[in-house]
């Protein structure tokens, strides 16, 4: 009878074994399925400033709140995942289409969530716009696309469109903060003259003629507008001119690698206008040491948002820099970096309101969005779903422009969060007095 | 008269700076028929040498010159054994293989993160001269010495040296230079060596006035392909000469015209040569199918 109830004992205990293993097999099932991951999708142009960076303030982002657990959808932490394809928008000859097959295949390969980034370059995203239409995949761009047609697109057709937002500035309010930049030294030191500088570029052009008509139209004088190609190797010739016809200001608009040497034969050649501008080259921390301080005084867009030189906009701001800094051993570089950062925040904070990752659930709550991030409040127009721009972080998001002053970045506009006034060059102080 | 001075004095930077970049691959050409269309890869890839020599081993300026124009030399010489001489003769091949490698350049630059605008080198000497309110630096005077002198220097070297009369005998007659015991190989190795190394040569004494980065890579491959098109390609007095009337030509077009202009100037150039003589000013590969 011993062995008989062994025997049966032992049966019993295999049975309730396997019957705990096949209870447990849905429960481990079900465990996997809680814990798999969010993927958000980066369609960036990877191998430039303006892909890489954004890319690295998303990442930061994202090892930030799965370091607390996740995003909490419907009462279950997940992990954010990030994938990235290269869109190559910002190379030269690439077809619009490489973009298009690489926010394709983060729909359809990767299987993401949520877009967030570029493409960076506007005709690019403006052809995305139908892409994320068909796959109704919630997007925020978060670098570049300063096209105000982006915008007004998704609001002429909203239902279509719907699933797209902006956390970046555009043109029209960069144009309109850089005439206001202008107006400023007006009144203190009754500059008046303007020499326009461009790379002839269509962004480039059209922002040089919207700011010049602007200026001229508030009684400045447009003493020259030069277009420059890719490959320029000499800007003595308009430098030159700037100087003859006693040009107060030179309007820079360029994101070309030959803006170096524009830099420094603007210093060697001591010509008494102030640079200003959205000049890619002097936008790093880097052009400090690669111009030999002959960046100097030059005002420039800080591309687009705030936190990418450093501020004290809000208390997130250098929170983010430093973060920013200490994990990629650099400080912020390139456009839409701060935003990308927060765009993955902004996700988060979305998804854990609508509590599910339902598309039209993430519109929603997009759509609801009231936060405070790296550049001041966060909230999206509810037609156009544009971010809410304002020259207050209290109010809405604030873009930065600063002057080199002595190797470092100073926030001098929005006034809000400027750290320092505008200074001028030396050879500028006699003009200044007159 | 600031105006007018500007552009004489600007327009001889820019002919040497054009006969800097473009000489190498000129030269190449002269020698062994061979057209290199990785020289603006290398040019960059020159370029990256010199900064790491400077800001990453350390090693100063001179060395750092030095080790990148033997560095690239090398790499110039390993090109031909190890890619070029395979498809050796077959012109399109030999551009294709080259401009290939040119990408493969270019593309790890950029692995590597070596892309963008945060990279340049600095002046030899710092500082600048003024005539008559026009400003010239120091190291735009370094550019069109140091081009006078490389001219000369490449003069002597091809008349009065064993190897430089090597290349010359390989340049005149290939058949007739091997029959007297040139290999033609190896040669033609040198040359791409040489043209590789001046190259270099130009990234180090041209960079500091402008920019390190990996884009450019092209831009300098189009002027040097402009220029050598134009002089008539493997004739060094034709690069002098194509350079001077190019680069007065676009300084001349930014000064007067528009600057947006300055890049077309040297494409009419070439539109307008190849209508009338297409084998350029000095060239001689094509004058008897001319003559036809």
């Amino acid at each position: 009878m011993g062995k008989w109830k062994l025997l049966v004992a032992l049966v019993l205990a295999a049975f309730i074994i396997g019957c705990a293993q096949q209870a447990a097999k849905p429960k481990e099932e079900e465990k996997k399925a809680e814990v798999e991951p969010i993927v958000i999708g980066l369609p960036l142009p990877i191998n430039f400033p303006d892909g890489y960076a954004p890319y690295r303030g998303a990442v930061l982002a994202a090892e930030e709140i799965n370091a607390k657990g996740g995003i909490n959808v419907g009462g279950v932490k997940r992990p954010i995942k990030i994938e990235v394809v290269d869109t190559r928008d910002l190379e030269p000859g690439v077809p619009i289409s490489e973009a298009l097959a690489a926010v394709e295949k983060l729909i359809l390969e990767k299987k993401v969530h949520v877009l967030v980034g570029g493409p960076a370059r506007s005709e690019a995203a403006l052809a995305t716009l139908d892409i994320i239409a068909k796959y109704k995949v919630p997007w925020i761009v978060s670098c570049g696309v300063l096209t105000p047609a982006f915008h007004k697109r998704i609001e002429e057709n909203y239902d279509k469109y719907k699933y797209a937002f902006r956390l970046n500035a555009h043109a029209v309010w960069l144009a309109k903060e850089n005439v206001d930049i202008l107006e400023k030294l007006r009144e203190k030191y009754g500059f008046n003259k303007v020499y326009v500088m461009v790379q002839d570029v269509e962004h480039a052009r059209k922002f040089g003629e919207v700011i010049a008509k602007m200026l001229e139209e508030k009684g400045w004088k447009v003493v020259g507008f030069d277009r420059y190609p890719t490959g320029t190797t000499d800007f003595s010739s308009g430098l030159l001119k700037a100087k003859s016809e006693d040009a107060d200001i030179l309007l820079i608009q360029m994101d070309m690698p030959e803006t170096m040497t524009l830099i420094k034969q603007w210093a060697d050649l001591k010509v008494p206008a102030l640079p200003i501008g959205f000049i890619r080259a002097a936008q790093e921390q880097k052009a400090w040491e690669a111009t030999e301080g002959k960046v100097n005084y030059f005002i420039v867009s800080a591309g687009a948002f705030t936190g990418n030189a450093p501020s004290n906009a809000t208390e997130w701001t250098m929170k983010f820099y430093n973060a920013y800094t200490k994990r990629w051993g650099t400080p912020p570089q390139g456009h839409g970096t701060s935003a990308s950062y927060m765009a993955i925040y902004v996700v988060a904070d979305a998804i854990e309101r609508a509590g599910s990752l339902d598309p039209d659930k993430i519109v929603k709550a997009l759509e609801e969005t009231d936060m405070m991030g790296v550049f001041g409040r966060i909230r999206f127009d509810p037609k156009s779903h544009q971010v809410i721009l304002a020259d207050d972080p209290k109010e809405g998001a604030v873009t930065c422009w600063f002057q080199w002053q002595d190797g470092k970045r100073v926030t001098i506009y929005p006034p809000s969060i400027a750290e320092g006034e505008i200074k001028l060059p030396p050879w500028m102080l006699e003009k200044a007095k007159r | 008269m600031e105006v007018l001075l500007n552009f004489l004095i600007y327009g001889l930077v820019q002919s040497a700076f054009l006969s800097l970049v473009a000489i190498g691959f000129s030269l190449t050409y002269g020698i062994s028929r061979l057209p290199n269309f990785a020289h603006g890869a290398l040019y960059i890839l020159a370029g990256f040498l010199i900064w790491n020599g400077l800001n990453v081993w350390k090693i100063g300026y001179l060395p750092s010159v030095i080790l990148a124009i033997v560095l690239t030399a090398l790499i110039g010489y390993s090109l031909y054994y190890g890619i070029i001489i395979r498809v050796r003769g077959m012109e399109v091949s030999e551009v294709i293989a080259t401009f290939a490698f040119s990408f493969v350049i270019v593309e790890l630059l950029r692995y590597f993160g070596l892309f963008g605008l945060s990279y340049t080198l600095p002046p030899f000497l710092r500082g600048s001269l003024e005539f008559a309110g026009v400003v010239l630096d120091y190291q735009r005077l370094i550019v069109i010495i140091s081009t006078v002198a490389l001219v000369a220097f490449l003069y002597f070297f091809t008349h009065y040296t064993k190897i430089g009369l090597a290349f010359r005998a390989i340049a005149q007659d290939e058949q007739v230079a091997m029959m007297l015991g040139i290999d033609s190989d190896k040669v033609a190795a040198l040359s791409l060596a040489f043209g590789s190394a001046l190259a270099a040569l130009a990234a180090a004494i041209w960079i500091p006035v402008s920019q390190l980065a990996s884009e450019s890579a092209l831009e300098i491959l189009l002027y040097a392909l402009v220029v050598s098109i134009l002089g008539g390609l493997g004739s060094v007095t034709g690069v002098i000469v194509a350079s001077l009337i190019i680069g007065y030509a676009q300084v001349f077009t930014a000064s007067f015209i528009a600057p947006h202009y300055q890049m077309i100037v040297a494409l009419v150039a070439i539109i307008i040569l190849l209508l009338t003589k297409p084998s350029g000013i000095f060239g001689k590969q094509k004058e008897l199918e001319e003559r036809v």
